[in-house]
């Protein structure tokens, strides 16, 4: 029954996008993220779904868009270089195997990233991406919240829609992306004009924040909570009320911890006492492994070069008081481990893709940060009312990034297509304003000329 | 039950907004932004305080 609704609802919403191609993409989008097929039990599954809508994309794109519209950044040559990149290090891979697997999905995630800034040409179309990712992750966020709520949460116990730990279904990879997208749902919730800010807006992005804000709670992952307290701190910066904010934010903070289950604050106090937890001990351990590799492979390993580490490491003993009792060697419990995976974006990228892979991806995430202040600081001085809207999405990306960028010093998910989807918003939003900026220039020769502006003309398909 | 209640809630959701965009005309192009009423940059740092206002001046458009 399941797959038949699935079905009729891709052909339907597929059916919709012959009319309007750009909503292929935002159908491909639908599919990276959601995976339908996953949830489906056979129909979906045995035909390529994502290569035909990606084909049907890419079609719609080069027979209905206005090219000359398109411009690129230099963050979009890095996206490219990233995947030359990559593609070459697959080729040389410590471990060629598990390599070529990973490269089966990362390149995609980033040949869509580098296609999508081309189709974002108008604001409704950036906004229409930031309502799909949304939506999106919110099938998995609602689910999540609610059974929380309910009481079904726990560690690796957590179902969101299918008992799958890849893509967003991970426990903290969707804690991570719950807390990043808060500020894109603000955005939206103030400046969308898809779904016009109503009643019924503000009482829908109520309840999925919160649902946002369950999920660390549910995953009892501590990258969630990280995430929520870098969130606290990001939101202050542009809070007129910020002594009143801070004051009700703890205050919030301290009436929830009761309410929490006590095996997430349990979990979460062992952020304090990384030493004694081994998943922490671990995540020391690896990048000590990737540091020592990179001397000798300054280039990366290739995908999954992690699988070839043999690391040991020490637990000290906790005494019943959670007091380290530590001197004695005799009483630490030693372990030894194999294949131990990096639990940091910055050591996956490290390790596998070697220096010139991380400064590459820096580069690209750093770069989105500072290119979304520039822009803040623009159109906060630009003030004009129909751009209202400009500097309050650049500060949701920039924030959506920085948290990702926190997150993930945690969690390996540095080639996470989501993530490079909001890097494509980013590049579309900063190409787009580029354009309009040089549409909208002053001109003196031709104002003295005519006496006056002359009036915009009315674009082919406007109303 | 919870997950369908999900499913359909952000399904449903996704295909109005799509709906919705098959309505706007602005999706695929927009018109002409409003002419800006001073220059930036060096531009401006070049034009005088008066020269800056006589220019809005000249915008009755704008």
């Amino acid at each position: 029954m399941r797959d038949l609704v699935f079905v009729g609802y891709l052909a339907l919403i597929l059916l919709l996008a012959f009319k309007r191609p750009f909503l292929f993409t935002l159908i491909y989008a639908y599919i990276d993220i959601i995976a339908p097929q996953r949830l489906s039990y056979f129909m979906l599954n045995s035909i390529p779904l994502s290569l035909i809508v990606f084909g049907l994309a890419v079609l719609g794109f080069l027979i209905s868009d206005d090219k000359k519209d398109v411009r690129i950044s230099p963050r979009w040559a890095l996206l490219i270089m990233l995947l030359a990149y990559c593609g070459y290090t697959t080729t040389i891979a410590d471990e060629p195997v598990f390599a070529l697997e990973k490269w089966g999905w990362v390149w995609k995630a980033l040949v869509f990233a580098a296609f999508l800034p081309l189709t974002l040409r108008t604001r409704v179309r950036i906004e229409a991406l930031a309502l799909t990712m949304v939506l999106c992750a919110s099938a998995l966020i609602v689910t999540g919240g609610i059974k929380t709520a309910v009481g079904g949460g726990g560690y690796g116990v957590l179902v969101l829609l299918i008992n799958n730990n890849s893509g967003l279904y991970e426990g903290s990879i969707i804690s991570t992306v719950a807390i990043a997208i808060i500020p894109l749902i603000l955005w939206l919730a103030k400046h969308g004009t898809i779904f016009k800010p109503d009643w019924r807006v503000r009482v829908y992005v109520a309840a999925l924040i919160f649902s946002c804000l369950l999920i660390p709670v549910g995953t009892q992952a501590r990258t969630g909570l990280v995430c929520i307290a870098v969130l606290a701190v990001l939101l202050l910066r542009f809070n007129k009320y910020r002594f009143m904010y801070a004051a009700g934010a703890v205050t919030l903070g301290l009436m929830a911890i009761p309410l929490l289950p006590q095996s997430f604050t349990e979990r979460m106090e062992t952020i304090q006492n990384y030493e004694a937890d081994e998943s922490a001990s671990t995540r020391i351990a690896v990048w000590s492994w990737t540091l020592e590799y990179v001397k000798t492979h300054p280039f990366g390993g290739g995908f999954e070069a992690y699988r070839q580490n043999k690391i040991k490491y020490e637990i000290p003993v906790i005494d019943e008081n959670g007091l380290d009792t530590g001197d004695v060697l005799s009483q630490e419990k030693e372990i030894v481990d194999e294949g131990r995976a990096y639990h940091s974006s910055y050591f996956e990228m490290l390790g596998e893709q070697g220096w010139p892979g991380l400064v590459i991806w820096l580069l690209i995430h750093v770069g989105g940060v500072w290119r979304m202040e520039v822009i803040r600081r623009q159109y906060k001085k630009r003030a004009r009312e129909d751009e209202e809207w400009v500097a309050p999405l650049a500060i949701a990306l920039q924030n959506a990034q920085i948290i990702y960028l926190i997150g993930s010093l945690f969690v390996a998910i540095a080639f996470q297509p989501f993530v490079y989807m909001l890097i494509a918003m980013q590049i579309g939003l900063d190409t787009y304003l580029v354009r309009r900026r040089k549409e909208a220039a002053w001109r003196p020769i031709k104002q003295r000329r005519l006496g006056k502006v002359a009036p915009p003309e009315p674009a082919p398909n406007s109303a | 039950m919870i997950d369908n209640f999900s499913i359909l809630l952000s399904h449903g959701l996704l295909a109005l907004a799509f709906w919705y965009l098959l309505q706007r005309d602005d999706m695929d192009a927009e018109a002409p932004p409003v002419p800006d009423k001073e220059p930036e940059g060096f531009g401006h740092q070049r034009l005088k305080p008066g020269q800056i206002d006589n220019a809005a001046g000249d915008t009755p458009d704008a």
